[in-house]
Formats: structure tokens, C-alpha cells, sequence
């Protein structure tokens, strides 16, 4: 498949990223690991004058720890923050999460800012231009329809980050730099909720910090995925447990991952939330698996993540 | 249109290039080196047939600008051999039969590759997970599974 024509151009500072991002009018797409971007484009879903990439900024790459926190530049890779010292021995649930994302490979490309950023997917989205074409497009391409759910008002493509959930379960923040300045939010705070435009972010921000508090936590991450390897979540479920509060993050149905929190860490609390959780997820025919079964697995992989956290993890 | 000028280190071989802004490494590769041994298949990085090592981790060349790695290390499968001997993982490949149709394994050698350079003795639950970056639709994988161990006994 031929990507269509756009100029390359390296940033080595985010001022200089800004910069171009501003020279092309907003027409451009910053490029991390490229495993999300390159896909779209070939698939003709964007067509940028311009893709910026980010690679060549030092300080994104980076991991530091700081006054309690674990700083993770958003161009380390997946497979990097995996193999952590602090991230195996502290954040269970985002070791878990990471080492579910995709595969071995795509993790040593992939990068932790572009994998929370991943766009939302549907089956009539993620298409080449010519099926699309033939389809007609829907909300997400421009169009006045969801050819998912007739007469749909919104757009019910799904967010299939595996890592977001993870990090949202353990407190984390993102900073973001963009044209108008920078600005830090928690990361449950980056999504829109909106399938079309999925991303509380302004024209031109990317992330530039992931902020993890580091803290001893339990935790564990379990997925329903058709394939064991290179397969998004069709429902996934982050806990996080921290001083006897459990943090639950539900990914893969809708387009935002959502967070639940328990105070009190008890058989009927957990199924208290298993069951909000299952009501507030609105699957629809837009995934490999039907939308009955995503839905009823949302509450079956909360009561597992449980099991498996009082079990010291395993399986 | 504006090209951009790349320079590469192809199986150890210094290349200079003028590639389109747009173009992937594996039509690099494939287009205007002529190292055919990276496949293209499903072109978006799920299948890993178009795997070599930048820099020597295996990546997906189908995902990669070739822009993006000027002034990189690129082994294809091509740059494997030494002299006159092919590498044991591919040797090992032949001796278990773990070709059929043969559209994946370069992929998977290279992979394989990764796996073995940066873990010389590889669990055969190691081996597995690693080559399940890559997709084979003939062998059912055992026989790959197979000649990896066999490659890392040989490999010291």
C-alpha cells in the first residue's frame, strides 16, 4: 500500500515542532512510532501537507523519577517503559497492560504518547478509501451518518488503547505543549468522549510529560482479544489497588475508557461496580465480536482482575 | 516534489539515496536496493513479513519513512550470511523444515534474530512469545518454534 504524498520534516526541540506545525497551517501530523499514523494515512483517512516527527527531541525520550514520581517522555517505547525497573516492581497494572499491547515488535516502535493518543477504531472506519468510498462515509470521515447505528447521532467508534486505562487507574497526569502554551491534565481529562474527535486537545498540542506517581500498588490488566498477540482490546480491564482503594479503568467499548473508583474493596462493592460497569457500557456492531458478548465480558473481566489481585497476580 | 537525501547502512554496505518524503523503508528496500527478501503483505504492521533490524531491534519496514532512519543500521535478511555460511537460524530453518510457502520467513528469521541477539538462550515460552509477532498461515508455527531452539544451541 502507497502512502499518499506529504513532506517529511524532523523537529529537534517542541518549539521547533511548534514552529512547523504553525508553517503548515495546522495541515501537519506529528509522528511518534508511527504504528497508528502510518496505517491511517495509508488507509487515506488523513491527508497532511506535512508529517512532523518527533523522534529527534532528546528530552521526550526519556524516563526520570522525581519527588515521588516517575516522568515518562512520550517517545519511550512500550517495550522500554515494559522493561522498567520501577514500572515491573511498582505499576503491575500497567507492566500487565504494556506487555498486552500488540506484539514484542510493534512494542519496540510503538511509543507510550502515541499509544495513549491512538485514535478510535471501528470496522467501517478503519477501511481503505475506496471501500469507504462505496460505503459512504460516516460521521468520523466527514459525512452526515454512522453507518454503524442508523440514525446515530454520535459516533460510537471505540478506543482500543490497552495503556491509558492502566495509567489513568494509577493517578497519572499529562503535560501538553501546543501554540498557545502548556498545560497539565489528568489524564482522564484527555478524552473527549466523542468518537469523532476523541481528544480534549487544541490544534497542534501533543504530549510532552506522562507523570506517574510512584507508590506501591497491586494491580493486573486481562483483555478479551480474538488473537493472543497483535490484537486490540475488544473490552479491557485495568485495576489498580493503592492504600485499600481500587482504581478500575475500562477500555475498548466506546470512545473513551472509562474509571470507576471502589473506597472500600469488598465482594458486593466489586460487584457493585461490575455491574455499572456493564450498564454503562453501549457496545455496538462495530467490532469482530458481538456487542451482547463485549458487554457482558466488561463485568466478567472486572470480577477476574479481582480474583487474580487477591490471588498475588497469577492466573 | 522534494526528495530527501538519505544515507544508509545496508548489510554494512554504505548507501546514498534520494528517497521521496513518503516513501517506506521496505519500498526502499525492495524498490531501489533490490533486497527482495523483506515481503510485503498486509502493509499496515500486522503481519511482520517486511521485518528487518534498524539499529538492530526488528522492526516493521512497512511502518517506517525511510527518512525517519537516515544515517541508520539496516540488516535484511540478504546481510545474514557470512561469507560462504548462511546464520545458524537459517540453516536451522532448512534443517526443520520450517518453511512451506516461505512468505514469512524472512520475517521471522529476522525477529527471530532480535530475540537471539538479545537473549542468547531463549525459553522455548520466550521463543513462542516473540514469533508471535510475526504471522505464518501454513506451518501452525511449530516447526518454527523448532528451528529457533535449534539456531540458539548452535549460536554461542
Amino acid at each position: 500500500m502507497i502512502l499518499p504524498s506529504f513532506e517529511y520534516k524532523k523537529a529537534q526541540t517542541i518549539d521547533e515542532a511548534l514552529e512547523l506545525y504553525k508553517k503548515y497551517n495546522g495541515e501537519a501530523f506529528y509522528l511518534a512510532g508511527g504504528t497508528d499514523l502510518i496505517p491511517l494515512l495509508k488507509h487515506r483517512l488523513f491527508n497532511p501537507k506535512a508529517v512532523i516527527d518527533l523522534k529527534g527531541i532528546e528530552e521526550l525520550k526519556t524516563i526520570k523519577r522525581k519527588r515521588g514520581n516517575l516522568l515518562v517522555g512520550p517517545n519511550v517505547t512500550l517495550y522500554e517503559l515494559k522493561e522498567n525497573p520501577e514500572v515491573k516492581e511498582n505499576l503491575p497494572c500497567l507492566f500487565e497492560s504494556l506487555n498486552a499491547t500488540s506484539c514484542e515488535t510493534l512494542q519496540m516502535r510503538g511509543t507510550i504518547g502515541g499509544n495513549i493518543m491512538q485514535n478510535t477504531r471501528c470496522l467501517q472506519y478503519n477501511k481503505s478509501l475506496e471501500w469507504r468510498t462505496a460505503r459512504g462515509f460516516c460521521y468520523k470521515m466527514g459525512g452526515k451518518t454512522c453507518n454503524v447505528v442508523l440514525n446515530a447521532r454520535s459516533c460510537f467508534s471505540n478506543y482500543c488503547g490497552d495503556n491509558a486505562p492502566a495509567l489513568m487507574t494509577v493517578d497519572s497526569k499529562v503535560r501538553l505543549a501546543g501554540p498557545q502554551g502548556e498545560r497539565t491534565l489528568k489524564l482522564e481529562k484527555l478524552f473527549s468522549g466523542d468518537g469523532k474527535d476523541p481528544f480534549n486537545i487544541k490544534p497542534g498540542e501533543f504530549i510532552t510529560e506522562i507523570t506517574i506517581p510512584l507508590k506501591e500498588t497491586k494491580g493486573a490488566y486481562e483483555k478479551l482479544a480474538v488473537r493472543g498477540s497483535i490484537d486490540y482490546p475488544l473490552v479491557g480491564v485495568a485495576v489498580t489497588v493503592m492504600d485499600e482503594v481500587a482504581k478500575v479503568g475500562v477500555t475498548g467499548i466506546g470512545p473513551s475508557p472509562r474509571l470507576y473508583e471502589i473506597e472500600k474493596i469488598n465482594k458486593k462493592e466489586i460487584d457493585k461496580i461490575a455491574g455499572k460497569a456493564y450498564e454503562d457500557a453501549k457496545p455496538v456492531v462495530n467490532a469482530v465480536l458481538t456487542p451482547a458478548y463485549r458487554k457482558k465480558m466488561v463485568g466478567v473481566l472486572i470480577r477476574r482482575v479481582f480474583a487474580r489481585i487477591e490471588k498475588g497476580g497469577s492466573r | 516534489m522534494k526528495t530527501v537525501k538519505v544515507t544508509l547502512n545496508v548489510n554494512n554496505e554504505k548507501v546514498k539515496l534520494q528517497v521521496k518524503p513518503y516513501e517506506t523503508l521496505l519500498e526502499t528496500l525492495r524498490e531501489r536496493l533490490s533486497l527482495t527478501g523483506a515481503k510485503e503483505a498486509c502493509s499496515l504492521g500486522s503481519c511482520g513479513s517486511c521485518t528487518v533490524l534498524v539499529n538492530g531491534t526488528p522492526m516493521r519496514s512497512c511502518l517506517i519513512l525511510t527518512p525517519e532512519v537516515d544515517g541508520a543500521s539496516i540488516t535484511t535478511i540478504e546481510g545474514l550470511r557470512e561469507g560462504d555460511r548462511l546464520h545458524p537460524l537459517q540453516e536451522a530453518f532448512m534443517e526443520k523444515g520450517a518453511v512451506q510457502c516461505g512468505f514469512c520467513t524472512s520475517g521471522m528469521i529476522m525477529t527471530a534474530k532480535g530475540l537471539l541477539d538479545r537473549n542468547k538462550k531463549p525459553t522455548k515460552a520466550e521463543i513462542i512469545k516473540t514469533i508471535s509477532s510475526n504471522i505464518c498461515r501454513c506451518t501452525g508455527y511449530k516447526k518454527i518454534v523448532e528451528a529457533v531452539e535449534e539456531a540458539s544451541k548452535k549460536i554461542i
